[in-house]
């Protein structure tokens, strides 16, 4: 076994890394229509944004100083996040142009002197994870990257390991030989900038995973970190389910718990006559009338309505969504500020979803109603309908398949 | 939010390096600041209200007895508990030789507290803070050295904190922290502390930042940071490469644009609690039993003399006699006041002298008085008999916007409340308050205010209507036009046009229309448009299209549909934008205005 570089380097054991670069840049195209205003980052895992569990684990983890790189819709990003984090100062840089991880990295150069870690915005991680990858990172080594164990990983970055040395990263590989993907946690040394500075660029685009690549195949050190705990991200809509639902078993919201499995914040008001079913988070100021069932597996953002003897099963409402009364409401993704109507029902279960020109068979999604979409009194949603931003579904009308943004759907 | 700073080197310069620091860290917001400044012994000297309070206290004369090489600073913006000078720090032991500046919480202070007084230690201040000045002070008399007094004082918190303290006799600076944030400035033969880099940038680049646990003592020849455990800390020394004028408007160029951007929040929050969707009823638990009065006056200045126009008509739409006047006016020249009459202030920061005055002026003859204000603790909200908070958070940028989205909400909860005693469901009010949040997001998201004042970049006056609820947002978007872009601008009611200012009309006088709803003001409204693009003035209508209006306009901006009474908070959040983009585009210095401040606190 190779002896790691810090036990024999003591002044090592010191090694800093207070500095974090959190990618926030990309829209998440495959997410559409609920990032039409907001990036990836922002749309809720459980009741919080996705952004929120990374910047709190680099926090936890100890990091001192946050850098944001931002870029579409970077307002909502400086909006929510705002000039500190729990304390800690945020400084902003922006990628005018979605050019590729590598372009975002070098947006914040001039910022950082020393190592530094380097964060996915659009991956719900922990501060062990973050933690796992500064303990390991040594001054010898050009990267340290957190893997993590999952089938999914022909989906993603894929790695393959030779003890704790990375010999082999690929980006959604064809074959599905691979069982370890890059977590999106990187340590680097500042030579890291002259080393993407110099990687080719692939379809316009500047890679880390790149840039880490040829380092590898040029003999570089990169340090691979097995981690375990929660990793998780969406690239699909019906994905968001997924992630509340882990979160939600898991316990990781922030709002007290009240029994087991429910947790509301403290400004929600929820009728006596109202049942919350576990596991479920009811945030802040949101409000659920007498009758309503809320749960299981479900996330209410702040600000969110449920009104008397409406049903809500295994959804994500964003913030400031409303639910009518008697309405059902089942495996459905809102965004911000939709309405779904009195007696307006969506029945969840199972279906084909069209993105973009690809068909994904039999995904469970009862809808997606992106921001500001309604869905009138009595009007019915079949699953799998992706409704966008400003959609207006009519009374008792029926809405299927992809309805574009600002369209009207009648009886 | 509070802020800190602190000071050890050249004993000529502590004073103003505190104060300067104090003046930087304003952008946290700030209702009390203090400063204490050591040497032999320890000097100190704090004030409620603004900084320039503090300032004015130490005069030429004062500043003689604060020539001390060390010293620390704060700023405090209470959410809790009034702003007082007894509440502000730098909070002292009884016997005066130590000082403390604390931000953070100190969860058990009372059980410390409780603990001290048994001890026959006696407290000054309400605050949580004066217990780690006493701890200190009984360690130091049982012993010990400062730095380890100080470190076993903080061994006896519990919460969240950071600590910068000075001693008497002692020519160096201690802080700690845990939960809150602080920072060291390395300078040459001088160093700072802070809660932020901003406070002390001016005087050096190379910063460390501290962790928790981490206790640093500084004096003129160097600083230490040791851990818990009292071994020394490597501490790495930090080059910050940003100005510190990007510092707290989260990235965006100016705190006016970050405030526009921050009112989905705002709103949020000064809704929460109050308004009930379920059952139609708004509460506001502040106002407790008060009587609908028989009549109101508002007194205000400034953009909230446009929020009492507006509160004003609110009342009368609902039966109640209610009038606005400007505070000045109101304060030399004031109107009778009849029997069981209620005269509400509206002042963002509670310290606007003139609205102060006026309201002493109507106390003084009897009258029952409220006040409408953001900030926790001000002037007018100890003075006042009721208060209501409209929770808006800091507002830096001069020209107010989020402050006034808010004012306009916590008057429809103020009339709401005044007119039927809360007893009455409102469900179509409370839907729509309910809804406001989203709508103005819809607008951020969609405005384009920016692309329609790029045309009329070089026009000669520019002219804002509005009729009924839009007539004030009409005065308020002409006056938050001309504060930030130095054009001329003027707000009309729109029935006054005809009466004379039509003749100021010209193909090189913009005109933006508020048309909200399809009633009554929206048609007439319109016919005051039509006048004007007979003129061949250009014409921005903003609407929510309800009356058609964008068919008469060379521009429409959109907001979407919501309660009359509601839409124009909406209308105001597009000439925010408007304002903002014109000013941007012509350079203008946006945050702060030339010749104006953000609370007026003279007469």
């Amino acid at each position: 076994m190779r002896i790691s570089v810090k036990e024999w380097h003591p002044e090592h054991w010191s090694m800093q890394l207070d500095s974090a670069v959190v990618l926030a840049a990309g829209e998440g195209t495959r997410l559409r229509p609920l990032t039409k205003y907001r990036p990836k980052p922002l749309l809720p895992a459980a009741n919080r944004p996705i952004l929120e569990y990374v910047l709190d684990a680099l926090v936890d983890a100890g990091v001192e100083d946050l850098h944001v790189v931002v870029g579409y819709q970077r307002g909502r990003v400086q909006d929510h996040v705002g000039p500190t984090y729990r304390g800690r100062p945020v400084t902003y840089h922006v990628q005018e142009k979605q050019l590729g991880t590598g372009h975002a990295v070098l947006r914040a150069r001039d910022a950082l002197d020393s190592d530094f870690l380097v964060v996915n915005g659009d991956e719900v991680v922990t501060a062990s994870m973050v933690e796992s990858v500064i303990d390991a990172h040594t001054v010898e080594d050009v990267a340290t990257l957190a893997v993590v164990e999952s089938d999914r990983a022909p989906e993603y970055g894929a790695v393959r390991l030779d003890g704790d040395w990375i010999v082999e990263l690929v980006e959604r590989p064809d074959e599905d030989t691979y069982r370890l993907l890059n977590a999106g946690i990187y340590a680097f040394g500042p030579s890291v900038f002259d080393d993407i500075e110099s990687t080719d660029r692939r379809a316009g685009e500047l890679r880390l995973t790149d840039t880490i690549a040829e380092g590898i195949r040029s003999g570089s050190s990169v340090r691979g970190v097995r981690i375990d705990g929660l990793w998780s991200t969406a690239t699909y809509p019906w994905d968001l389910l997924t992630v509340a639902r882990d979160l939600l078993a898991a316990g990781r919201v922030d709002e007290p718990e009240r029994r087991p499995g429910v947790y509301v914040d403290d400004t929600a008001s929820v009728h006596d006559e109202a049942v919350l079913r576990a596991p479920v988070v009811v945030g802040p100021d949101a409000m659920i009338g007498p009758g309503a069932v809320v749960g299981p597996d479900s996330a209410l953002g702040r600000h969110t309505t449920v009104g008397a003897g409406a049903v809500v099963e295994g959804s994500v409402l964003d913030i400031d969504t409303r639910v009518g009364a008697n309405a059902t409401v089942v495996d459905a993704v809102t965004g911000q500020g939709a309405t779904l109507g009195p007696g307006a029902t969506v029945p969840g279960g199972r279906a084909d979803v069209r993105v973009g020109a690809t068909i994904h068979e039999d995904r469970q999604l009862g809808c997606v109603a992106a921001d500001r979409a309604s869905v009138a009194g009595g009007a019915t949603v079949a699953p799998g309908t992706l409704l966008g931003t400003a959609v207006r579904v009519g009374t008792g009308a029926h809405a299927s398949g992809v309805v574009p943004e600002e369209t009207e759907v009648r009886r | 939010m509070c802020g800190i700073i602190g000071y050890v080197g050249d004993a000529t310069a502590t004073l103003d390096v505190l104060l300067g620091g104090l003046s930087n860290l304003d952008y946290r917001g700030y209702d009390s600041a203090g400063v204490a400044v050591g040497g032999r012994t320890v000097a100190v000297e704090k004030r409620a209200g603004e900084l320039a309070n503090l300032a004015a206290a130490l005069d030429d004369e004062a500043r003689a007895g604060f020539a001390g090489p060390v010293g620390v600073g704060h700023t405090r913006w209470s959410t809790h508990g009034p702003p007082t000078d007894e509440n502000a720090h730098p909070h002292t032991d009884e016997a005066g030789r130590v000082a403390v500046v604390h931000n953070g919480i100190i969860e058990n202070y009372r059980a410390l507290r409780d603990e001290l007084e048994a001890d026959g230690v006696t407290f000054t201040s309400e605050t949580d803070t004066e217990v780690v000045p006493h701890l200190i002070a009984r360690e130091l008399q049982a012993g010990a050295d400062p730095a380890d007094a100080i470190r076993r004082a903080t061994g006896r918190l519990e919460g969240s904190y950071a600590l910068a303290v000075v001693v008497a006799g002692v020519d160096a600076l201690f802080a700690v922290r845990q939960d809150s944030p602080l920072v060291v400035g390395v300078g040459e033969d001088e160093y700072f502390i802070a809660s932020d880099v901003p406070a002390f940038l001016e005087h050096t680049r190379d910063v460390v930042y501290l962790e928790d646990d981490e206790f640093v003592r500084l004096d003129p020849s160097g600083w230490t940071v040791t851990d818990a455990d009292g071994a020394t800390v490597d501490k790495a020394v930090r080059t910050v490469e940003w100005e510190a004028e990007q510092t707290g408007k989260s990235g965006y160029d100016h705190y006016m644009l970050k405030e526009i951007h921050e009112q989905p929040r705002s709103l949020r929050q000064c809704l929460s609690g109050r308004v009930d969707e379920l059952d139609g009823r708004i509460t506001v638990e502040e106002l407790g039993d008060l009587d609908e009065p028989a009549s109101v006056q508002f007194v205000a200045c400034g953009t909230s003399y446009h929020a009492a126009l507006y509160g004003a008509q609110l009342l009368r739409a609902r039966g109640i006699l209610a009038d606005a006047y400007y505070a000045h006016e109101y304060a030399t020249a004031p109107a009778p006041i009849p029997e069981n009459s209620l005269v509400i202030g509206v002042t963002q920061s509670g310290e606007t002298a003139d609205t102060l005055s006026a309201l002493r002026e109507a106390a003084g003859r009897g009258a029952e008085t409220l006040v409408l204000t953001n900030v926790v603790g001000s002037t007018a909200a100890r003075e006042c008999d009721h208060v209501v908070y409209i929770r808006a958070g800091p507002e830096i940028g001069v020209a107010a916007t989020k402050t006034f989205s808010s004012q306009l909400v916590g008057l429809n909860l103020l009339a709401a409340r005044l007119a039927d005693g809360g007893h009455d469901r409102q469900p179509d009010l409370v839907d729509a308050l309910r809804g406001v949040p989203n709508d103005v997001q819809a607008i951020l998201d969609e405005s384009e205010a920016a692309a329609v004042v790029e045309e009329f970049a070089d026009s000669e006056a520019f002219f804002f209507l509005g009729r009924g609820f839009d007539y004030p947002v009409a005065l308020e978007g002409a006056l938050k036009f001309k504060e930030i872009t130095y054009e001329h601008a003027e707000g009309f009611a729109a029935g006054e046009l005809k009466h004379g200012p039509l003749a100021l009309v010209t193909a090189e006088t913009p005109i933006f229309a508020v048309v909200t709803g399809k009633g009554e003001a929206a048609r007439k409204t319109i016919g005051n448009v039509k006048e004007v693009e007979a003129r061949d003035a250009p014409v921005i209508v903003v609407t929510d299209g309800a009356a058609d209006a964008g068919r008469y306009a060379d521009h429409v901006l959109e907001i979407p549909a919501t309660d009359e009474r509601l839409a124009p908070l909406l209308a105001n959040v597009q000439l925010q934008l408007v304002a903002y983009h014109m000013a941007a585009g012509m350079g203008r210095s946006i945050d702060k205005p030339r010749h104006l401040a953000k609370s007026v606190t003279v007469e």
